[in-house]
């Protein structure tokens, strides 16, 4: 019996494991790494489907990329698997009668932006419309920069999208981001006059200036190269390319590269930066901004626009520091677009 | 059920005939096929020999009738002798199940009339040719037929105005399945645009060059800050320091912007009380509530406050 008794005084400790909090820090500059869900609500078309798809692959390396979803699932499932996960990110699309819909929230408190998605091309249809797409093997391995143009900081609502879109990528330390690490971009182009926001995506090649495109390829391919035609072996050197070289002499391209990149881009010499589109494109229209998830107060809607912007400027008038107060300026605002006079 | 079978059989036993005279074999063929639909109905030999009686009564009438001229003195005959033929072969094939015994008997017993009526009075011959007769005049009638020059085309049914009419219908109804199904395609791809091929136009080309001049604003800000702490060995203090000032004066001034403004817009930003997740947005890029537990690492603490830049550079 007393040996029962000894094997009871040492307990099981079930090790406990910490991994989770640090898989959503970056390992080199400590910063919070933010993930992302890219799901739908509702039933969608193939088209939206594969647009799905492509903001999936978009969002990598930080997002579900084989995400399940069934038909009962609702917006608490991944709301609840998002805590464990760290994911900070919802992307979600919808589809009524008038137009397909993009939502992007923050999890788990929100605020979520509603935006109309005018027009898309998928990025096969940007494929397709081009002479070499180009998807180089580790392109999706590194998350894309972000460039943010013509939002401004005047408009609340704006610059709230800025932040919004700003957190939804890891931020870039600038000085240890490796170059070669840099292979996308995503820009956010906003147009004043139509109200739109211009959605592309873009992979970012570097190249060798003042080096004819032979050279260059075959330093890259390692091929040996075809001098049938040529007299002479400086020939190669010295004899131009095609007329395509001189597309893009664009001094304002040009970069001085800190360390070498690849086998052509060297540190000594200065290289074109090169966009190409990769897809998805899309021209999206800000509809509606929502203090929660998918819930919650209206704090920016674009059918009452009008309306709104007097309220937001009453707001900021009236009360300063009071957060109850909120909700009755919501109420109130209410009260004025139903009084005419107002 | 096994009476009406047995009743048939004998029914059919003058076709069979002509078919026996060819080729003995193929009877063991039909016999295969008869299996496979074959009800398994339990017969005892008695019940056996009582059909099978019945059947060749049957089948001395039909040909009597068929026949006519035959004299009915010498059926008998031959039929005694067909009799204890086939008590013989029953006796050989009593392995085999019955329904395929029977078919099989009855062939067997077609094939030995046919031999027996050879000698007499050869009745086989005269009724090939009567039914070849028959056939191919029946035959021409067929193909001689002028067929109505209808959408339907040669309906042997006498519904014909029906069979249009559900065409008709099945062809309505596909017409609406389809404009149906276009309506949802297109209610689906409202909004998918298909780029030019090949061609940009000026407003992606716009957008391409705003996206470089973004590319090429952060690349630059990355080769100077970078490229200032190349000859500094950063684990020494001294050069430690100089590394961060130089870093900092590098980059603020790359950007054009006072090294404080950050934090201080953020924070404007954030001030708005109706605008609180905007506030709760920012505590996401704020240096110091991020990077609590690394404070004593000065370097990575200062440097932690620029990213909110190296995104938003591109505003101009």
């Amino acid at each position: 019996m007393p040996r029962f008794r000894n094997k009871k005084k040492v307990p099981f400790v079930k090790p406990v494991a910490k991994k989770q909090q640090q898989q959503n820090v970056d390992h080199i500059t400590g910063d919070r790494i933010p993930r992302s869900f890219v799901f739908s609500r509702g039933k969608l078309p193939g088209s939206l489907k594969q647009l799905q798809a492509d903001l999936r692959k978009l969002m990598l390396p930080y997002t579900a990329l084989k995400l399940k979803e069934k038909k009962r699932n609702n917006l608490k499932d991944f709301l609840n698997v998002a805590g464990p996960m760290g994911v900070t990110h919802f992307l979600m699309l919808s589809k009524t009668a008038t137009a397909p819909y993009l939502r992007v929230a923050k999890t788990p408190q929100g605020p979520t932006l509603t935006f109309k998605i005018h027009e898309y091309s998928l990025a096969i249809d940007v494929a397709r419309s081009q002479l070499r797409p180009r998807c180089p093997k580790d392109l999706f391995s590194n998350a894309p920069l972000i460039v943010l143009s013509g939002f401004g900081k005047e408009e609340r609502h704006l610059s709230l999208v800025t932040t919004v879109f700003q957190n939804i990528f890891p931020a870039i330390d600038i000085n240890t981001v490796k170059l070669s690490s840099c292979q996308r971009i995503v820009l956010l182009n906003y147009n004043k006059d139509t109200k739109l926001i211009d959605f592309r995506h873009f992979s970012i090649r570097l190249q060798p200036v003042g080096v004819s495109r032979r050279i260059r390829k075959f330093v890259q391919n390692h091929q040996v190269p075809n001098l049938k035609d040529l007299q002479d072996v400086s020939d190669f050197v010295t004899k131009a390319g095609y007329g395509s070289e001189s597309e893009a002499d664009d001094e304002a391209a040009h970069v001085s590269l800190p360390s070498d990149l690849g086998r052509v881009n060297r540190s000594t010499n200065k290289s074109a930066v090169k966009l190409q589109e990769l897809g998805p494109r899309m021209s999206l229209q800000l509809i509606k901004i929502e203090e929660g998830l998918c819930t919650g107060g209206v704090m920016f809607s674009e059918y009452e626009n009008s309306k709104g912007s007097k309220t937001q400027e009453s707001v900021e008038e009236q009360n300063e520091s009071d957060e109850d107060m909120e909700e009755e300026q919501i109420d109130s605002e209410e009260d004025v677009e139903n009084d005419p006079i107002h | 059920m096994a009476e009406e079978t047995q009743i048939q059989e004998g029914g059919n036993v003058p076709m069979k005939r002509r078919l026996g005279q060819k080729k003995g074999g193929k009877g063991k063929n039909k016999m295969k096929v008869y299996k496979g639909s074959g009800e398994k109905v339990k017969v005892n030999k008695k019940m056996q020999k009582i059909f099978r009686k019945r059947a060749r009564d049957y089948n001395s009438d039909d040909s009597d009738e068929d026949e006519g001229d035959d004299s009915d003195e010498a059926l008998p005959v031959s039929r005694n002798k067909k009799n204890q033929r086939r008590e013989k072969e029953e006796e050989i094939e009593e392995k085999s199940s019955d329904d395929d015994g029977e078919d099989g008997e009855d062939k067997g017993g077609d094939f030995e009339e046919s031999e027996d009526e050879h000698g007499e009075i050869l009745p086989g011959i005269t009724k090939f040719a009567k039914g070849c007769k028959a056939f191919r005049k029946a035959f021409n009638k067929i193909t001689k037929k002028s067929v109505p020059d209808s959408v339907l085309g040669p309906v042997l049914s006498v519904h014909q105005k029906l069979i249009a009419e559900k065409l008709a219908e099945e062809e309505v109804e596909r017409k609406v399945k389809g404009e149906v199904k276009k309506e949802k395609h297109i209610v689906g791809e409202k909004g998918h645009v298909q780029p030019p091929h090949n061609f940009l136009d000026t407003h992606e080309k716009f957008l391409i060059g705003i996206a470089t001049k973004g590319v090429v604003k952060l690349f630059n800000a990355v080769n100077k800050a970078q490229s200032a702490r190349k000859g500094l060995n950063p684990e020494r203090t001294k050069d430690a320091k100089v590394i961060k000032k130089r870093r900092n004066a590098a980059f603020f001034s790359e950007l054009g912007k006072k090294p404080n403004h950050s934090e201080a817009s953020s924070k404007a930003d954030g001030e708005g009380p109706s605008w609180a997740p905007l506030r709760d947005n920012f505590m996401l890029t704020n240096s110091k509530l991020k990077n609590w537990d690394k404070m004593q690492d000065t370097t990575v603490a200062e440097d932690s406050g620029m990213p909110t830049y190296s995104s938003s550079d591109d505003e101009d």
